[in-house]
């Protein structure tokens, strides 16, 4: 019996008993809007005089703009202004690195990039008045790749990137060359991930209002706090000008953070117009100018004991960031360093840099950069479990971390049932029967990814706050400006409050982020709201309760410390003289503190801030308080006449502590390893001078129900000691492996390992027939090298903690 | 305005502005609470015809445009939506005269006398229609962007098949894109609604 086939050992925490509600499959609380239509998302918001927002794009993918005319546009009858960059504050703004203006001033960058806007009575009017405006470029040589952005001599992107370098940093920790060199196996190989787009079914939008001078933004954003610091600076305007709302958010993935134009545009509309105005991207705007996922290069090698115990890992990563950098200089740095919180390295080196390029801005997209940095280093240790002779899962079982490992970054594990994934995951697709009696053309492998439960990157705080107020109706308002983005996390903090106060959920209500009137939040990323923000709301939640007791106490002549609060009522014990049991309803007893000379309302308090560290330069620094983990495995059949790829089944086990609400976290998996599917086999446009060639669905293809395998889904039996009820995070991990896995899974099949994703059939078509053409190479070529052989070091790889932007 | 007297985006509760009395559309084209008014209204012509059960009129610009944008921008229904405006996803699915449509291809000139419902019209006076109950139930939606689509593509086919097979269901529900759910709970809310649909009190009447 191999490793992977032991039984599991019950866990025997020594918990603490759950409340009921925790675990339970509490309906969520904004369904019912939502399957009637009544959700008010971005493009449904109306407000009265509103105008509609339009947006002239360049079609170059670099050029100096000679000229604007906007005369005929402004004729148009129904078009009540035009923007330009003229018209802007001329700053430039970005998470992390300003290098985008608002709309373009002398020059343009990419294919998608904004010059010009318009706002008319209606939609079509504002886009045939768009059509109107005239601007003359002079076309300038782009770089359209990645390696014409590296070669001598290109053309600059940016004049203040010298060889197109956004952003770059490496470590060497532990030594790797020495650990090589005692090194028995050593596997390499190159991989290379592609853009990904978030494909929300919903578009980014914005309606924005003044009045004076503050500028309103309804905004179908994931981060309306960071967003709002965002358009302030883009605007040109303090902090406090700026109000963003969050309306419905109809998917977000990352896509939705805050890191493109549209809002900043929409504002300036407005402010021209002088009424509001509402822009919404077109499907075929939202391929051109989001944010999607950074294609990587990774150059990987590794290095093993003969028993199979990892010894070193040495990286080289590239990164397009396309013409400006949002928040992809983040997410490099994630991907270069998270993966090495999954297994024991004895030392890791990486030399990582992000590359201008005039391409579509690349940026965050669920996973944060780890699907690309799982599916290189994954298929490196897919390579060596061969190499070795060794099991795939028993290969992982021998290196995988456990609960109190620490990461050669500092990652601090807590909790971890890695282990525990890996093996159910084994059972759930029946992996040992299928390694037994192999059948032709079907191929079976497996991955492990960990992730945040939040991160520490938008300077020293990774924190949540959170006020519970209590009603004089007998209901609770959690007050968090986290928000919504489809996850279920409204309704999830809605049962850690209900949980700790002793009321239904349903009587617990948690309003839409405003910037003005909720708590300050990092809202929807790194997998963080149900840990941090869980944490902020269970806090909150509990001082409320206390506050409430305190004032049920003097109500009811009761000690605070004997009452308790059930289904909505107060209850306290027989009195000494022989009094009954008392109760009053929630309700009942905060009008009657509110009602009392000198009452106060009851609300209470929570703050939670991520025990984690603001990594340095070389990303040293323990990036988060929890770890989630997943194993997946999948069984694949490839059609040998055309290379087609069918998966079969997939099953995953994932570590997020205790399942706050089974469904919820579901449904989680489930649409990530969806869109892990979309990432390893469909998802890419074909490219005709810097720009995907009809940018819509037609080509660009999203799995569909018909795709998606059989799904064996389950949770490890796990507890965060941090965690609220000891929950972590779950939004991001199951994406994660899934590219890894179906590349493994169609090596195990066919013999041939692609390099480049998306896994297209024509790839494993020509890799079947031999190569040529395509990335894809038969796996017995496949870049394994000896130990013997002495791969030249990547350049610049050995610089020990060098500097760079912390993040 | 000030802040008491108006409709904000994004606040469900003031949620007045969705649903534009059809005579007040008829009456004054463009000028319902609402509504964006539609370029040179001084050419357009009317449109009649049958939306959730009621006659409606209401005047176009161009009868060749979609009826997505008529519905959402001249009638203030928004609950149905826009994902692609090129019919690959199915956010905009209407039924009309008991077919699933995606109105972002469907010319709105020529609905013209015909019958047209959209999730709007789906809740009756006993609540939800047994589709809506399932996908809650069933934690059939996420962003819940995609749902009314899928919820119309699935009433429309319960209408015409009580009981279809799973590969029936199947079949649907592949028609419409969803990017959070994965599909796994919109195939259990699909078959959750078969059930419901079985044991429900019928209600053709009120359709
Ligand atoms: S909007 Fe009609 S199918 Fe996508
Ligand atoms: S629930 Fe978000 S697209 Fe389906």
């Amino acid at each position: 019996m191999s490793t992977a086939e032991l039984p599991i050992a019950p866990l025997g925490l020594g918990r603490a008993a759950l409340p009921r509600i925790v675990g339970s499959p509490v309906e969520r609380i904004d369904a019912v809007e939502k399957v009637t239509g009544r959700a008010v998302y971005a493009a449904d918001s109306r407000l009265p005089r509103m105008l509609h927002g339009a947006v002239v794009r360049s079609p170059h993918a670099c050029a100096r703009i000679i000229s604007i005319d906007t005369s005929r546009a402004e004729r148009l009858p129904g078009v009540h202004t035009v923007v330009t960059g003229a018209d802007t504050a001329r700053v430039k703004w970005g998470a992390f690195r300003p290098d985008l203006y608002p709309l373009a001033i002398g020059r343009v960058r990419y294919v998608g990039d904004e010059v010009a806007a318009v706002a008319a009575r209606d939609p079509e009017t504002a886009r045939r008045a768009a059509e109107l405006i005239h601007v003359e470029y002079e076309v300038l040589p782009a770089v359209l790749s990645l390696d014409e952005a590296l070669a001598e001599g290109a053309p600059l992107v940016h004049d203040d990137a010298p060889g197109n370098v956004a952003h770059e940093f490496g470590f060497d920790r532990g030594g790797v060359e020495a650990w090589f060199d005692r090194s028995d196996v050593v596997v390499e190989g190159t991989w290379q991930s592609e853009r990904q787009w978030h494909g929300s079914i919903e578009t980014i939008g914005c309606t924005a209002e003044w009045t004076r001078d503050r500028v309103s933004l309804w905004v179908n954003t994931q981060t309306p706090f960071l967003a709002r610091q965002r358009y302030a600076t883009a605007l040109g305007l303090p902090l406090r000008a700026v109000r963003v709302v969050q309306t419905e958010v109809g998917g977000g993935f990352g896509g939705k953070s805050g890191d493109d134009n549209t809002s900043v545009i929409c504002a300036l509309l407005a402010r021209r117009a002088g009424r509001p105005v509402q822009l919404v991207n077109t499907r075929e705007e939202e391929f051109l100018a989001s944010r999607p996922r950074i294609p990587m290069r990774y150059t990987v090698r590794l290095g093993f004991t003969e028993d199979g115990l990892v010894t070193a890992k040495d990286i080289e990563v590239v990164a397009d960031n396309g013409a400006y950098t949002g928040k992809a200089q983040a997410v490099l740095g994630a991907a270069t360093v998270r993966h090495d919180a999954l297994f024991n390295y004895r030392a890791v080196r990486a030399h990582s840099r992000l590359i201008y390029t005039n391409l579509e801005p690349t940026g965050a997209f669920r996973g944060f950069g780890n699907p690309s940095a799982d599916w290189a280093v994954g298929q490196a240790w897919d390579l060596a479990a061969a190499r070795l002779g060794i099991d795939v899962p028993d290969l992982f079982l021998l290196n995988a971390v456990e609960s109190g490992s620490v990461s050669p970054h500092n990652h601090k594990i807590t909790s971890c049932e890695l282990k525990q994934c890996i093996r159910r995951a084994a059972q759930a697709i029946g992996w040992q029967a299928k390694r037994a009696e192999r059948t032709p053309h079907r191929g079976l492998a497996m991955g492990v990814s960990v992730h945040v439960s939040g991160r520490r990157s938008f300077g020293d705080y990774d924190g949540s706050s959170a006020i519970v107020r209590l009603t004089e109706d007998g209901r609770a308002t959690v007050i968090v400006g986290e928000g919504e983005i489809g996850t279920g996390a409204r309704t999830t903090l809605a049962q850690i409050a209900a949980a700790e106060l002793g009321i239904p959920v349903a009587d617990v209500s948690v309003p839409r982020p405003d910037t003005d009137l909720t708590t300050h939040a990092l809202g929807a990323l790194a997998s963080r709201v149900t840990y941090v923000a869980g944490n902020a709301v269970q806090r909150a939640a509990q001082q409320a309760c206390e506050r409430l007791l305190d004032a049920a106490a003097r109500q009811l002549d009761r000690p605070a410390a004997q009452l308790w609060v059930e289904d909505g009522t107060v209850h306290g014990p027989a009195g000494p003289d022989g009094e009954g049991p008392v109760s009053a309803p929630v309700g009942a007893v905060v009008r009657a503190e509110l009602y009392r000379p000198g009452g106060e309302p009851i609300v209470g308090l929570g703050s939670f801030d991520n025990p984690s560290e603001f990594p340095d330069g070389s990303r040293y620094g323990n990036e988060s308080g929890a770890y989630n983990f997943v194993a997946e495995a999948a069984e694949v059949e490839v059609d040998p006449a055309t290379g087609a790829v069918r998966v079969l089944e997939l099953a995953a086990v994932a570590d997020c502590g205790t399942v706050l609400n089974p469904p919820l976290a579901e449904g989680q998996v489930e649409g990530a390893i969806a869109q892990g599917l979309g990432m390893a086999l469909t998802e890419r446009f074909h490219w005709q001078e810097g720009a995907p060639v009809r940018p819509n669905f037609s080509d660009y293809k999203l799995p569909t129900a018909g795709v998606m395998p059989k799904l064996h889904i389950g949770f490890a039996d796990s507890y965060e000691p941090t965690g609220p009820f000891g929950a972590k995070g779950v939004g991001e991990i199951a994406l994660d492996p899934v590219p890894s896995i179906i590349a493994s899974a169609v090596a195990d099949a066919v013999g041939v390992r692609v390099h480049e994703l998306p896994i297209t059939a024509e790839k494993i078509y020509w890799g079947m027939r031999n190569g040529e053409p395509g990335a894809a190479v038969p796996v017995t070529s496949a870049p394994a090298v000896p130990a013997v052989q002495d791969p030249s070091p990547p350049a610049g790889a050995d610089r020990a903690g060098q500097e760079g932007d912390p993040r | 305005m000030t802040d008491t007297t108006t409709h904000r985006p994004g606040d469900t509760a003031a949620g007045g502005h969705r649903t534009a009395p059809a005579t007040q559309c008829a009456a004054q084209p463009g000028t319902a609470p609402g509504t964006a008014p539609r370029a040179g209204t001084s050419t357009a012509v009317p449109l009649r015809f049958r939306l959730n059960g009621e006659d409606v009129e209401v005047h176009v610009q161009d009868p060749a445009a979609p009826l997505l944008d008529v519905l959402r921008h001249d009638l203030g229904l928004t609950g149905t939506k826009s994902g692609c405006a090129i019919g690959y996803c199915g956010a905009c699915t209407v039924i009309v005269d008991g077919a699933a449509v995606p109105s972002c291809l469907q010319m709105a000139g020529l609905v013209e006398g015909r019958d047209v419902r959209t999730v709007e019209g789906l809740e009756g006076p006993g609540g939800l229609d047994p589709v809506q109950e399932a996908f809650v139930a069933r934690a059939g939606l996420q962003c819940g962007f995609c749902t009314p689509g899928h919820v119309m593509a699935l009433r429309a086919l319960l209408d015409a098949d009580p009981e279809p097979d799973e590969e029936r269901i199947r079949e649907v529900v592949d028609g419409n894109y969803c990017r959070c759910t994965g599909y796994v709970k919109i195939l259990d809310s699909a078959r959750e609604a078969v059930a419901r649909q079985k044991t429900a009190p019928t209600t053709e009447e009120e359709r």
